[in-house]
């Protein structure tokens, strides 16, 4: 079977600093894939390894099939990647933004403006979308960023922390777009969150890094069973070594 | 790669040119100040008018002979209002001149009149206030001067005129002088004064002109990678099935439209400030230079364009190139600003002195510097030099490859997300007042 991302061995080294030391992990299509860790575990250089801004020192990162080194211009035109603290142009109205965005992907203009109609939808922004981004608010320019992500419906999008600053109601709408995404249009999710309810609620498989290295793989519930544990906070401190 | 590089061309001049920032330093400012400025400046002169009409004289005339009053009566005809002092105390003439405020004070000494009719130098002792280093105060400080220059000259034709009745004119300026100029080997009937003044102001405002363009651009470029550092758009943008070339092209191509439209509000709000004060010259000379060979040719412009495109390109180029190592748009202009050096310094240089003049050291170094060339083409495309336009923009050329290659390889590497040159230094100088206690 082919695989949407295969990550072998990755080692990045930045300096004196080893942000991954040997990480390897498996990603099959449709799935939605959770990397998981403390702070500086490596989940954001993964992600920009796997997204082609960021090349490996060592290892080799496959991403459908295309390597991320020498083939990196087709695998952006594959997936989509939605950075931790991304922003938007604070001076375009978020419909000029989206349009913006959507016009490096698809060459047809109806089409143009019906995924960007996808995304007003997806971002529950509505008339706010006429607006500058610089008005909007943290969590408003989140929606619109998600939006942005899934719009054109990629192959693989790489999702670091999609609900990072926005409330229950919203992240809620955000996770079911995602899945909706998954299921319906074949996307694959790769992201990583600190969230663990929404990554136990979300995620079909979960890797579990701490500097740079894999400590644990599997299902949440899998994860949940091996540790003897309720909830995957509990399986996190557990390997992590709060337990 | 047109489409993308139009969408992203499209989207830097919506965003540059919806900065209110931006707009007010580069619009708004020259065509509001400029014009303020000349506003201030004509008023000003307007002043120093009035003042010139209104000016009142104190005197005292210790002669009372026929020249004195000859000379009290002369500048009375001139509209002066003269007020006569008592002579007992030259103390408190002078103080009542200061507090009265009156222009000066005239003193005519009591062998005056005789002086001048036994043929004698007379003397006279003028007191002028000084009240302060304004035009007003200037021209009313030498308003005395000339006032009794004219005098004098009246005298001189008299005496003249009574030795040589028939025609004193010709005996006091025996020799006219036509002034003609010699151009490109041909003669004109042109003073060269006037020649000289015309192209002073071409080759005063034409390296102010490029040298503003050049320099909005580069804050303009660095501006533009950075705050996509800033606000966190460059990741996603790096991300797009775009290629990286086409992404620093459309940054480039959108600094170059909003530098352009920036110069030019800068270079119309310039020339009414200079015309609010220095008067028309050329419409009142009638001198038509594109007749006497001495305006710039099709081909002059044509090479002034090439030259000042291709500086434009490696400026921003070079603005890219840094802003890359910079965190934040602060940090972006911080690097920035020393490169102005590279404009100011050849722009002095090219106002005020012939560049082959200079020693040679120096004259390397100029040249080396490629924002020199555009200027110096400005210079030359009015006397038909090609080969040093062509030879500046082969060098800048050059010189724009070598730094665009540069950006485009920072640009295409993780360098532009991983480089920071942090601030340390200069933001703990900026939080130092906020720590005191």
């Amino acid at each position: 079977m082919n695989l949407a991302i295969e990550a072998e061995s990755v080692v990045k080294i930045f300096g004196s600093i080893h942000a991954l030391d040997g990480l390897s992990f498996y990603v099959k299509p449709r799935e939605i894939f959770g990397l998981i860790g403390p702070n500086g575990a490596g989940k954001t250089t993964a992600l920009r390894i796997v997204s082609t801004l960021l090349k490996p020192t060592s290892g080799s990162v496959k991403v459908l099939g295309r390597d991320v080194v020498n083939q990196a211009s087709e695998i952006r035109g594959l997936i989509s990647y939605l950075p931790e603290e991304a922003g938007a142009y604070k001076n375009l109205s978020g419909y000029e933004y989206l349009e913006f965005m959507a016009k490096f992907t698809i060459e047809d203009k109806q089409l143009i403006r019906e995924t960007v109609e996808a995304a007003a939808k997806i971002s529950g922004l509505e008339e706010r979308l006429k607006d500058k981004v610089k008005t909007y608010s943290k969590g408003m320019k989140r929606r619109l960023l998600v939006a942005r992500a899934l719009m054109t419906k990629p192959k693989l999008a790489v999702l670091d922390e999609p609900t990072s600053g926005l409330d229950v109601l919203h992240s809620v709408h955000v996770r079911g777009i995602i899945k909706q995404y998954v299921e319906k249009e074949g996307v694959t999710v790769l992201l990583s969150s600190h969230n663990m309810l929404e990554v136990e609620h979300l995620c079909d498989k979960v890797a579990l890094i701490n500097k740079g290295k894999m400590v644990a793989e599997g299902s949440p519930a899998e994860l949940k069973k091996e540790a003897n544990a309720s909830n995957l906070e509990e399986v996190f401190a557990k390997v992590v070594g709060f337990g | 790669m047109v489409k993308d590089l139009f969408n992203i061309i499209v989207k830097e001049v919506k965003e540059l040119v919806r900065d209110p920032t931006l707009i007010l330093g580069m619009i708004i400012v020259p065509l509001i100040l400029f014009p303020l400025m000349g506003f201030a400046m004509q008023t000003s002169m307007k002043t120093a008018e009035e003042s010139m009409r209104n000016i009142s004289i104190a005197v005292i005339d210790l002669d009372k002979g026929s020249v004195a009053e000859n000379l009290t009566n002369f500048l009375i005809t001139l509209n002066v209002r003269i007020v006569e002092v008592d002579d007992s105390n030259l103390t408190e003439a002078v103080n009542y001149v200061q507090q009265s405020n009156l222009t000066g004070l005239i003193v005519i000494p009591s062998d005056f009149s005789n002086n001048i009719t036994e043929g004698s130098k007379a003397e006279l002792d003028v007191y002028t206030v000084f009240r302060g280093g304004g035009i007003a105060e200037s021209t009313s400080s030498s308003a005395i001067s000339a006032l009794l220059e004219t005098f004098e000259e009246r005298l001189v034709f008299q005496k003249i005129g009574e030795k040589f009745p028939e025609d004193p004119e010709t005996v006091l300026d025996p020799i006219k002088t036509s002034e003609k100029s010699i151009i490109k080997g041909k003669s004109v009937d042109v003073n060269p004064g006037v020649l000289f003044g015309l192209m002073m102001s071409q080759s005063i405002g034409m390296p102010i002109g490029i040298m503003m363009l050049l320099m909005f651009a580069m804050q303009l470029a660095a501006t533009s990678v950075a705050s996509e550092k800033e606000e966190k758009t460059l990741e996603t943008l790096l991300t797009l099935p775009i290629n990286r070339f086409t992404i620093l092209a459309g940054k480039l191509t959108g600094s170059i439209i909003v530098a352009v439209m920036g110069a030019i509000a800068y270079i119309v709000g310039f020339n009414y400030y200079m015309s609010s004060f220095m008067g028309v010259i050329p419409a009142e000379t009638g001198v038509d230079l594109a007749a006497i060979g001495f305006a710039p040719t099709p081909i002059s412009y044509l090479l002034l364009g090439i030259s000042l495109f291709v500086s434009l390109i490696s400026a921003l180029a070079l603005a890219v190139s840094i802003s890359i190592f910079a965190e934040d748009v602060k940090g972006a202009q911080a690097l920035v600003g020393p490169l102005s050096m590279l404009l100011i310094f050849p722009m002095i240089f090219m106002m005020f002195t012939d560049i082959y003049a200079l020693p040679f050291p120096l004259m390397i170094v100029l040249f080396a510097i490629p924002f020199t060339h555009p200027m110096l083409a400005s210079k030359v495309a009015f006397t038909g030099d090609y080969l040093t336009a062509v030879i500046g923009i082969v060098y800048v050329s050059i010189f724009t490859i070598a730094v665009l290659y540069i950006a485009a390889r920072l640009f295409g590497t993780e360098k532009i997300l991983t480089a920071k040159l942090k601030f340390k230094w200069l933001r703990r100088r900026r939080r130092m007042p906020a720590e005191e206690p």
